[in-house]
């Protein structure tokens, strides 16, 4: 699933920050403005800052600045606004850049690795479709070959077999024998061209 | 051995398997099966020579004059084309497919309007000239040509010389896949009984 798409899942998780903020916002102005504490109920704060952050990142950092301006607002309408006020807007943005960088981090090694993983399997399907084609183009060819010439040998166990039928069937496998020989050549210049460790005298080998 | 063409005429396209040893002799069956319905046949040939392939004919009694060749083995193989041969077209190589393409699009012309088949001998040797990519597209600019001018058509192929792949797209191509080994294996259960 790719991050933006429109699916029941992300609608969802939008659902539960709409939630939570209003939880927030509730909390900011029952607890603090009207039971006139700033105590504990902050710590709820961060439910909702590290699940923007996971989910969205850096954009997390707009709730927590929202967060952050409620706090300074109902703290100056209490007149309680001191460096605790400070340190505890502080603690939001820096948590949320945290969990924001670490799961950007987490989420980019992630698709990393699968697109990793998806090449690695699409040079095994390229391999084996290669495989395949050699199979085709030598192996049965080859046995081809072999059925042709015992049809060949079993003209012999007739009455006498023409002898310039079985001299333009005999040609006519050569000619094939030789292509297979071709195409074999062909196929082993591709895999040492592939291949940079294979060693200069097996090289030649394969190519001669 | 009578090979079942009945439906030849509904069904125009075919898709022939045999074994290699018996490759000539079912090429033979299905020449005198089609003659003797009165086909004009044109027989593609990759695989043995022209030259060959007529002289099996006569030897079975089939009248040569129903049948003409496109020969894509013999210049290859011998270097040139034998003299005597004007009822035939020869061809390269079996790897040009572009001059084959012509001559089959020239014969499939000349025959417009007669009851003609094209008979393709075959499939399997052309994989030692071409990648099955081609071979693939090949038979189906053949099929969908023989479909154009309403002439029929059978490819025949070594049995076990394709692999899955290649055997599922020509099965697509053509109307009909009949096993020669089985009906040949048929026949002699029946003679045995």
């Amino acid at each position: 699933m790719q991050r933006g798409e429109n699916t029941p899942y992300t609608v969802h998780q939008l659902w539960v920050l709409i939630i939570l903020g209003g939880i927030c916002i509730g909390l900011e102005v029952g607890v603090h403005l009207f039971l006139r504490t700033a105590i504990g109920y902050t710590h709820i704060f961060y439910i909702l800052l590290v699940l923007a952050a996971v989910w969205y990142y850096k954009k997390a950092l707009w709730v927590a600045t929202a967060l952050v301006a409620a706090t300074f607002l109902s703290s100056l309408a209490v007149g309680d606004f001191n460096w605790a006020t400070l340190l505890r807007a502080s603690m939001f943005l820096l948590v949320t850049y945290i969990v924001a960088r670490i799961s950007e981090e987490r989420d980019r090694a992630r698709s990393d690795i699968l697109a990793q993983k998806e090449a690695i399997e699409k040079k095994h399907f390229a391999l084996i479709g290669y495989l395949s084609e050699v199979t085709l183009r030598i192996k049965n060819p080859v046995k081809i070959l072999r059925d042709n010439l015992l049809a060949i040998r079993m003209e012999f166990d007739g009455n006498g077999p023409d002898l310039d039928s079985v001299k333009m069937e005999l040609s006519a496998q050569l000619a094939h024998t030789e292509q297979i020989l071709a195409n074999f050549q062909e196929l082993n210049q591709q895999v040492i061209e592939e291949q940079s460790e294979i060693p200069d005298a097996y090289r030649e080998f394969l190519t001669r | 051995m009578q090979i079942d063409f009945s439906r030849l005429g509904d069904d125009k396209l075919f898709l022939v398997l045999s074994s290699a040893e018996r490759l000539k002799k079912n090429n033979s069956h299905i020449i005198h099966t089609l003659t003797g319905q009165g086909y004009r046949v044109v027989v593609i040939t990759t695989n043995q020579p022209s030259a060959v392939l007529k002289r099996l004919y006569t030897a079975d009694g089939i009248d040569l004059k129903k049948v003409s060749f496109i020969d894509a083995i013999t210049k290859y193989a011998l270097g040139k084309a034998p003299p005597g041969q004007e009822d035939c077209r020869f061809i390269n190589s079996p790897s040009n497919l572009t001059d084959l393409g012509i001559a089959i699009t020239e014969v499939l012309n000349s025959l417009a309007g007669k009851k003609a088949c094209l008979l393709f001998d075959s499939v399997s040797t052309m994989l030692i000239y071409i990648p099955s990519t081609n071979i693939s597209k090949f038979i189906h600019f053949i099929t969908s040509k023989l479909r154009l001018v309403d002439a029929s058509g059978i490819f025949l192929a070594v049995e076990k010389g394709l692999d899955p792949l290649l055997l599922t797209q020509l099965t697509t191509y053509v109307d009909n896949t009949i096993d020669m080994d089985v009906i040949l294996e048929g026949s002699n259960e029946k003679q045995v009984q």
